[in-house]
């Protein structure tokens, strides 16, 4: 959720503090900010908030994420619309009917008429606003709909009415709020074309029986409002966060709206949604509201209130907050609390949905409070031994393999053939689940003989091992793959089930080898060049290294004998350059200073 | 004879199931293929909800007469499902494992990695509980000097639920590591722990992320590409 401060601004008196400080006082007490709009101090007057799941059905708007940064610098808000009542009885009409087939999948329906609007380009004020947080300013109406989305989180809509039908000039429109039929199809206003699910839900010009709209997601352009309209119907209503999210997954159109509504907003939320929409388009783009009309099929029911007592506070945290601090905290949010001796009873405001069982409040207060307050207590001792020979007995067998010579890798699960096939696959070449280890030991084996010089000493044969979860018909299993059989294993196969092996006693009290690694060297990818350099004389790593430069990435003294007082030695060199590949020539090069250099020792080269 | 090598997420396991040892937590494994119900439905994700959005899934082709859908699990929490369900409370545990993301890969991104989970449910193991044991882990595995750090957070199965950051003294920054919380009452009672007797902590960090701070690994598509220079990338100290 992009966010203005100027936005944020309005809702308070005292002057916000800049941009880095209001990031962290959400980040350590709300939501994170998201990195990709810029450090936010370079940002300037924008923050990319990542509103958590549970927040976004009241702060995907300036309005919600006001009322968090108030509660968490303790300032109050100047004025709060969702804490001003709503009246709008006097205005309702008849020009106007609504229909809702199924109040499950719409709570309520709001659509007024407003006669005589003048479209035009927003007042600058609300261009300015709407552009700051990265959207596109359209004409006043539009603009008004988004603008207050925006600060409120109720997703609105304004239908051109001249393009609907009033039931032959008299005057009565009427809109059905109902499921589509099988392959009914819509046009957007983005002019694309789709086939509804059948039951998805469509928000249809009943007296002509031409949908207008795809309930929650996005207009249609049978009603669209251009420079010529006059007339208007707009809609604020509420549909079920499922049916909105089935249908954008389907049609892959995901909406500032239909992101709102899968995210469950309170119904009551679309009163204010209208009052203040009405008012700004009034303002902006004149005109007369000749009727409202709210059918409210689905009331939800009053909220009991959550309970919560600071012994439980305090029991979860492991903190030792006061009844002030707990109270303070409740005031802060806004959150209507009544504290009865050691009890704290809130009545959530309807549009803090997410408020239901007593730890939901005991994340207000360690957050408000700030996680730093909570102390680092260590657990008290075990009342029992921990039980880790399950996983002691594989390690153990690692550790029997890694002593014979082996080398231990870790490969992809996914196969191209298996028992089990993926609906899903990332790599459609590999949809399926390996059903053994041995195709990726095969593999890995031909590729690790190619590389050892590097990496193994000279004369150290290729071996390898994996341990790893595989997916046959008869169940998944956790398989050992070895690259040749350990005869010390007493039998010739190189495969084991380690889930079938009785390995918790094989583990039952091992401690597995614990090896200390240094920084990781990035490896070249480029091939390598290996040399032997034979010589009677003494043993001359130093000398070698520094005679052959840094090309030389490994060296290794692979045979040693005497004759006749003199000792023979022999090196392997393996050349290789983290850049490119070298060539036969550069290396012969550098051996013969390497030679040159070991015969000013006096050494013989064999 | 030269000895081989183990691969560094086998060291790395080995190190954080030493430490978590010294603090109580057995370590217990759990299937990769998993039901909807252990791996979003009993842990308190349902259908149809955003919140399921956080885990791009991998789902199993269905067979007709198969009544539950199947995925590969999208993290270790599942674990906590079955355990408690079989052993119950208090327990403390840990789970190494891989788990699964359909999404594009890319130098910090895998769909398939190792995540380490953490559980320990008594009575009265609070959220304070949590940082201590958390601040030891990391003071024990990347060195002294290392803090923890709580942000708000959301997960379905934890609340209230936290973002734990590392303090690095040698980088001189925080690092995000880890989603943590006290388990969700729904989860306990899902499970069959009586939820009024009993709390406690859950944590799940991703493996490869914690030995490519520790060493300085750029790309996490090294880890399971199967090529032996990656074990001997370290020098053994």
């Amino acid at each position: 959720m992009k966010v203005s401060l100027e936005w944020l601004q309005k809702y308070f008196d005292t002057p916000l503090p800049e941009a880095a400080a209001v990031a962290e006082a959400y980040t350590f007490h709300a939501f994170e900010i998201e990195e990709s709009a810029g450090l936010p101090a370079q940002a300037g007057d924008l923050l990319d908030v990542k509103v958590l799941p549970n927040r976004a059905a009241d702060c995907l708007c300036h309005r919600g994420l006001a009322r968090e940064l108030g509660a968490i610098l303790d300032w109050p808000l100047t004025s709060d619309p969702l804490r001003t009542p709503v009246s709008m009885n006097d205005l309702v009409g008849r020009s106007l009917e609504v229909q809702i087939e199924d109040p499950k999948k719409c709570a309520r329906y709001m659509g007024a008429l407003v006669r005589g609007v003048k479209i035009g380009p927003s007042p600058a004020w609300l261009q300015e606003a709407i552009e700051a947080v990265g959207q596109r300013s359209i004409n006043n109406v539009v603009d008004a709909t988004n603008y207050v989305m925006l600060n409120i989180g109720q997703p609105l809509h304004a239908f051109d009415a001249t393009k609907m039908d009033d039931c032959k000039g008299e005057g009565k429109y009427s809109i059905v709020v109902r499921g589509a039929r099988e392959n009914e199809q819509i046009t957007t206003l983005s002019g694309e074309t789709f086939t509804m699910l059948e039951g998805a839900l469509l928000i249809v010009d009943d007296n002509c029986d031409q949908p207008i709209g795809i309930a929650g997601v996005k207009g249609g352009k049978a009603a669209e409002v251009s420079s010529e309209t006059t007339d208007i119907i707009i809609e604020s209503a509420n549909f079920d966060g499922t049916s909105v999210r089935r249908t954008a997954q389907a049609l892959r159109l995901h909406t500032d709206a239909s992101l709102r509504f899968q995210n469950r907003p309170s119904p009551e939320l679309a009163a204010y949604g209208m009052r203040d929409v009405l008012a700004l388009v009034l303002d902006i783009a004149g005109g007369e509201v000749v009727g409202v009309v709210d059918e409210y099929p689905a009331r939800p029911e009053q909220h009991r209130g959550v309970s919560v007592s600071l012994a439980k506070i305090n029991d979860v945290l492991g903190s030792t907050f006061s009844n002030q601090d707990v109270l303070n905290i409740f005031n802060r949010l806004d959150l209507p609390v009544t504290h009865e001796g050691d009890t704290f009873t809130i009545a959530p405001p309807f549009e803090r949905t997410d408020l239901v069982i007593p730890e939901d409040l005991i994340e207000e207060v360690g957050r408000i409070a700030g996680y730093d307050q909570i102390p680092a207590t260590e657990l008290p001792p075990p009342e029992n031994a921990p039980d880790q020979s399950r996983y002691q007995g594989v390690e153990r067998m690692k550790d029997m393999l890694v002593e014979k010579g082996y080398t231990e890798i870790s490969t992809q699960s996914f196969a191209a053939k298996g028992d089990i096939e993926l609906a899903n696959p990332l790599d459609k070449s590999k949809p399926a689940l390996r059903t053994s280890l041995a195709e990726n030991m095969q593999e890995a084996l031909t590729r690790a003989k190619l590389v050892a010089p590097l990496v193994l000493a000279p004369g150290q044969k290729v071996r390898l091992f994996e341990v790893g979860t595989v997916f046959p018909k008869s169940g998944e299993y956790l398989a050992l793959q070895m690259s040749v059989p350990e005869p010390t294993f007493g039998h010739s196969e190189v495969t084991d089930n380690l889930t079938e092996a009785k390995l918790e006693d094989f583990g039952r009290g091992y401690e597995s080898v614990r090896a200390t690694l240094g920084a990781f060297n990035q490896f070249s990818v480029y091939p390598f060049i290996t040399r032997d350099a034979a010589y009677w004389g003494e043993e001359a790593d130093d000398l070698i290294r520094t005679t052959g430069g840094p090309l030389i990435t490994r060296i290794d003294l692979f045979d040693r004998f005497q004759k006749e007082g003199k000792t023979s030695l022999a090196y392997r060199l393996v050349f290789q350059s983290t850049e490119r590949t070298l060539t036969d020539e550069e290396v012969n090069a550098i051996m013969e200073k390497v030679y040159t250099a070991l015969r000013a020792k006096g050494y013989k080269i064999r | 004879m030269n000895p081989g090598r183990l691969h560094p997420l086998t060291i790395a396991t080995r190190e954080m199931a030493a430490i978590f040892g010294c603090l109580g937590f057995g370590v217990v494994m759990g299937p990769e293929l998993e039901t909807e119900h252990y791996n979003f439905d009993a842990l308190n994700i349902p259908a149809d909800h955003p919140s399921r959005d956080m885990w791009d899934t991998f789902w199993v082709k269905e067979k007709a007469k198969e009544r539950e859908r199947h995925l590969l699990r999208t993290h270790t929490s599942p674990m906590q499902i079955r355990w408690l369900e079989k052993h119950g409370a208090p327990t403390r545990i840990i789970v190494p494992g891989k788990v699964f993301r359909n999404e594009a890969t890319d130098a910090t991104h895998e769909a398939q990695f190792y995540q380490l989970e953490g559980l320990a449910v008594g009575e009265g193991i609070t959220l304070a509980h949590l940082k201590g044991t958390l601040e030891r882990f990391s003071r024990d595995y990347f060195g002294e000097g290392a803090k923890v750090r709580l942000r708000p957070s959301f997960f379905p199965f934890t609340e209230p639920s936290v973002e734990v950051d590392v303090w690095f003294p040698a980088q001189g920054k925080w690092l995000e590591v880890m989603g943590a919380g006290m388990v969700h009452p729904k989860v306990l009672e899902n499970a069959g722990v009586d939820s009024k007797k009993y709390q406690g902590f859950a944590f799940g960090l991703g493996v490869e992320r914690f030995v490519m701070i520790k060493y300085g690994i750029p790309d996490v598509r090294l880890f399971h590409a199967g090529d032996i220079r990656f074990d001997y990338a370290f020098p053994k100290v």
